[in-house]
């Protein structure tokens, strides 16, 4: 059977189907769920934030329509941006993320884990094509849950600098992840 | 290619645009394939995460308060699941909830309802022909009030292809103050999962109705405690009413 797609389902979360809203809950609790207790160090903290990027879907807040995108990528920026809110709201510093890293008990199925696995080698992948510098804004954006404005203080670069080298970082990390997806492996020592 | 609007999608994806800028990239974002294939890439970036198990009980936690607080203004700080409690067991995660609370009469009419469906059910399998029906049992108990506490109550358990229903009513309630309410739980192996809450009406009566949509359990009791506040995951308060009931049902 065809799965619905993401953005169907969100037509129908604005006509205030429940039972849509929780199909796209099921389908990205783990992954963004993972991804917040990487960023805020903080199972509490990460399932507070989910709560609110699922409240905002709900109440519309934000919409989203696909020319803003695929829906996960808008899902993950309203992720991101809560839990850098309620990082900030906490004055929490990060934690190192070992100290929290409870690896996926043995509940989930085996296509589950083997979907995030091929998800997870191919954005690995495409990561290693990025110079150290530009992973570093990479991680301090997305898992450090900074600003631009703490980036550009910690790092003691300008702004501008600050936003133009994210910026040539996520957009060197889509050409290697499409080259990745497409092409299955990549050839590591090839230049982008 | 590079514009003025190509610029600030860094400022976009922070969240730092306001309501106007924010518009004006949108509707960049919707001619500029570049633009939006950046975005899409960042769709992938949790995966570079470990995978981490949800909390026990999230997602009903979260579903009730996307669903539940409706039309509330207020943001969600005091939903924030309390610290340092012992964690329900990590078989709840995967389930989906459902509460809905109801009027005492609402509720009574409701019992008789799903008894009446659960007894035409017997009522047809006593019959020898009769087709194959769904797997439906039921079960009500009477709940023991606990020493001091005045109040009874009854609970009515429907189990049908794989769910429960769980309709719990009380009398004779002591009235709640201020954010006190009564919390329904079923327990296995002294084990809680939070199953409804309700605060008695001016008759001191009370009510929950309760879904359970895969309930593979085998519950061996059910609680009502009177607790300090809403949306506890384990309990805080003293159990007011309770009984045994049969997990094999």
């Amino acid at each position: 059977m065809e799965k619905i797609s993401d953005a169907l389902l969100y037509e129908r979360v604005r006509g205030k189907d429940k039972d849509a809203l929780e199909e796209l809950y099921d389908r990205y609790e783990k992954m963004l769920f993972s991804y917040l207790c990487k960023m805020t160090g903080d199972r509490d903290l990460a399932e507070e934030a989910l709560q609110e990027v699922f409240v905002k879907v709900w109440r519309g807040v934000g919409s989203y329509d696909e020319s803003k995108g695929k829906f996960v990528a808008w899902l993950v920026t309203m992720s991101r941006n809560a839990a850098v809110d309620l990082i900030r709201k906490q004055k929490k510093p990060s934690v190192p993320l070992d100290e929290i890293a409870e690896v996926e008990s043995t509940d989930s199925s085996v296509e589950e884990t083997a979907e995030w696995q091929e998800k997870s080698e191919q954005i690995h992948q495409a990561v290693r094509h990025l110079s150290e510098e530009q992973q570093k804004m990479v991680h301090l954006f997305y898992f450090k849950g900074y600003t631009h404005e703490t980036i550009a203080e910690k790092c003691g670069i300008p702004l501008g600098t600050v936003k133009s080298r994210i910026r040539l970082a996520l957009k060197k990390l889509k050409t290697s992840l499409q080259m990745v997806q497409e092409g299955g492996v990549l050839d590591d020592k090839r230049e982008l | 290619m590079t514009n003025v609007n190509c610029d600030q999608l860094i400022d976009y994806l922070n969240g730092a645009l306001n309501e106007q800028e924010q518009k004006q990239f949108e509707a960049h974002l919707a001619e500029c394939p570049e633009c939006r294939e950046i975005v899409d890439a960042t769709g992938e970036l949790p995966y570079l995460a470990d995978p981490v198990a949800p909390n026990p009980g999230m997602k009903a936690r979260i579903l009730d308060a996307v669903f539940d607080e409706e039309g509330q203004p207020a943001p969600l700080a005091e939903e924030r699941p309390t610290r340092n409690k012992p964690a329900p067991p990590a078989t709840m995660a995967k389930r989906g909830f459902r509460t809905s609370k109801w009027t005492p009469l609402v509720a009574a009419a409701l019992l008789v309802s799903l008894l009446g469906n659960a007894y035409a059910f017997y009522e047809l399998s006593d019959q020898p022909d009769a087709p194959a029906a769904p797997e439906v049992a039921f079960e009500t108990v009477d709940l023991q009030a606990s020493e001091a506490f005045e109040g009874t109550g009854t609970a009515a358990l429907v189990h049908e292809e794989g769910a429960l229903n769980l309709l719990v009513q009380a009398n004779q309630l002591e009235p709640t103050s201020g954010e006190q309410v009564y919390q329904v739980w079923l327990l296995k192996d002294g084990q809680p999962i939070p199953t409804g809450a309700f605060t008695p009406s001016q008759e001191n009566e009370g009510a929950v109705f309760f879904s359970l949509n895969e309930d593979t359990e085998g519950w061996d009791t059910i609680a009502v405690t009177l607790e300090p506040n809403r949306g506890n995951t384990a309990p805080q308060g003293e159990v007011v009413l309770s009984a045994a009931i049969d997990p094999e049902a």
